[in-house]
């Protein structure tokens, strides 16, 4: 084929699609700023407007907030940060025994892993429901929580960059007279930074699209994630067209601001899972 | 010839890991397997709730949806995610953002697509307004035996292809650019250099996003209970919301268990067998 052909027409492909794939973000922004009058009238027939915000109102987003959607987002914001430091506190030290430390086993326990990570945790979400509501997690934080923390994927993540880390030093500190844990943690942590934050994003954006078991484990108001408050206002009887959109709109701007602040990282962990050995 | 205090150390390092693992995992894969046997009104442990089950019309309704379900969105998604790799895997200005901006609605849950998607999808939605001046007559979507779960597919690829895309895109980069260079010499066109470099080179890869893609499509659920809660017509009962209704709204315990224990072998089954394909054409 002829470059020059190919070179006008392949921006304009490449730009269509990124577009097509932001179309639905767009359109809920739009939608989250103007009265929900409008959004119904210019959604049933397709016009400028259709697209383009004639009025442009916080009506929504203030009301939003002044209702029990702000304690949802801050209760998924607090789950999911506590994931973050429960998953990373849980999963790096096991990354880190199976990738450095020699011991007899150490298959079996990495088989192990690999299968929990196999299962997805939403198969087992109906009995894991019946154990932790008999252990009296329903409605509380620890039971949001704790599902979360045992992420296979982090584990396989920073154990793979562990593994890069050359042996020498970890030889050398040993002579030195430094213990695993200092070895873990005064040269594995601050050389693995950047794999860390990698794994801190894997948990986050887990526990920030997390429905089912937050819908089973958590039924009382106060303990709403925002993923699942957001249906509230599309019921039988009718749908808040405008709440809809605003609640659409703050979750995923929140995640979205971490994706592209840090999309670098993003990147990299789904290439380090992605197989590769 | 290993530090006896090596296995002590290791141990405590994963303790946190393993406890996880025994009591958010295997734990309540036992209760599964338990209850599943515990039929109401037979004293001893018996098979009656797969027997039940099994002969459901509705669990084996569920069953052959969750089916064509996974038949139909899989490759879908996947030539998708690898259309768009082949097409933004390239250096040309501006590439790099509009790739950024397929991948960002990945972190979106599928709930909140659901209920957007869902205004899109009313009778008086989006859609139908986007078909009218096409000339097209306006479509049920949701209310629609035939649309519904192709409507569930949309919904939850535009947050997933993304992810899928990145994946693909990093296998591709990894493919030495010696072997374009030597079938390209040899006069191989685009088809030539895809099929015999490009698709061999990108077995792994491609086999992993095959794997991870249809365990996570078996387990779709947010969507269906916020748009369709399975209908019209059970044509969107895929089986966790099967499980869901059963354990909650059937309140059958014992018949809900039967089918986590019947999901967690499928998606073991096919863990295991894409794995063993996966190693099995490494010498092709």
């Amino acid at each position: 084929m002829n470059p020059r052909i190919l070179l006008g027409w392949k921006p304009l492909l490449i730009a269509a699609c990124g577009l097509l794939f932001f179309l639905p973000l767009y359109w809920i922004s739009i939608s989250a700023a103007r009265p929900e009058a409008d959004i119904f009238r210019y959604i049933s027939s397709l016009s400028t407007w259709t697209f383009v915000p004639n009025h442009v109102t916080c009506h929504n987003i203030l009301e939003l907030w002044t209702g029990s959607f702000r304690g949802a987002i801050l209760n998924s914001l607090l789950v999911s940060s506590l994931t973050v430091i429960g998953g990373l506190a849980v999963c790096a030290p096991a990354a880190f025994a199976l990738a450095v430390i020699e011991f007899r086993g150490r298959k079996i326990v990495f088989g192990i892993m690999i299968i929990s990570f196999l299962i997805p945790f939403d198969a087992i979400a109906l009995p894991l429901y019946y154990v932790m509501r008999d252990l009296g997690f329903q409605d509380t934080y620890t039971g949001l929580v704790l599902p979360g923390i045992g992420n296979g994927l982090a584990v396989f993540l920073l154990r793979q960059f562990f593994m890069a880390i050359p042996r020498e030093l970890s030889e050398a500190a040993k002579v030195d007279g430094l213990g695993w844990f200092q070895i873990f943690w005064r040269i594995y942590m601050p050389l693995s930074l950047p794999a860390l934050f990698s794994a801190a994003l894997i948990l986050f954006i887990f526990q920030w699209q997390a429905y089912l078991w937050p819908l089973l484990i958590a039924p009382s108001t106060d303990y709403k994630l925002a993923a699942v408050a957001i249906t509230q206002y599309s019921t039988t009887v009718g749908t808040n067209f405008g709440l809809t959109f605003a609640g659409a709109f703050f979750i995923s701007l929140i995640p979205m601001i971490l994706l592209i602040v840090s999309q670098r990282y993003y990147v990299r962990s789904v290439a380090a899972t992605g197989g590769k050995e | 010839m290993l530090p006896k205090n090596n296995t002590v150390a290791a141990l405590t390092f994963l303790c946190p890991a393993l406890l996880a693992v025994i009591v958010l995992r295997l734990w309540p894969a036992g209760v599964a397997l338990y209850d599943s046997l515990i039929t109401p009104g037979e004293s001893s442990l018996s098979l009656g709730n797969y027997a039940f089950i099994f002969s459901d019309p509705q669990f084996l309704g569920c069953l052959a949806m969750t089916l064509v379900f996974s038949l139909i969105i899989n490759p879908l998604q996947i030539a998708v995610a690898l259309a768009l790799a082949l097409l933004m895997d390239n250096s040309l200005p501006l590439t790099r953002f509009w790739r950024s901006l397929v991948l960002l609605p990945v972190a979106i849950p599928q709930s909140v697509s659901a209920a957007v998607w869902g205004v899109a999808f009313r009778p008086d939605g989006l859609f139908n307004a986007i078909l009218a001046p096409l000339g097209i007559d306006p479509q049920p979507f949701l209310t629609s035996p035939h649309q519904a779960l192709g409507c569930i597919m949309l919904v939850v690829s535009w947050i997933g292809v993304g992810y899928w895309m990145t994946m693909l895109i990093t296998g591709l980069q990894d493919i030495p650019k010696s072997l374009y260079e030597a079938v390209t010499i040899d006069g191989a066109n685009w088809w030539q250099r895809f099929r015999y470099v490009t698709l061999p080179q990108l077995r792994r890869p491609l086999t992993f996003v095959l794997v991870a893609d249809t365990v996570a499509n078996f387990l779709v659920f947010a969507p269906v209970q916020i748009l369709t809660n399975g209908g019209p017509e059970s044509s969107t009962n895929l089986i966790m919301y099967d499980i869901y209704t059963r354990a909650f709204e059937q309140v059958d315990r014992g018949g809900a268990s039967a089918a986590t224990v019947v999901l967690v072998a499928l998606v073991l089954i096919v863990v295991s067998i894409q794995f063993r394909l996966m190693s099995d054409r490494r010498d092709e």
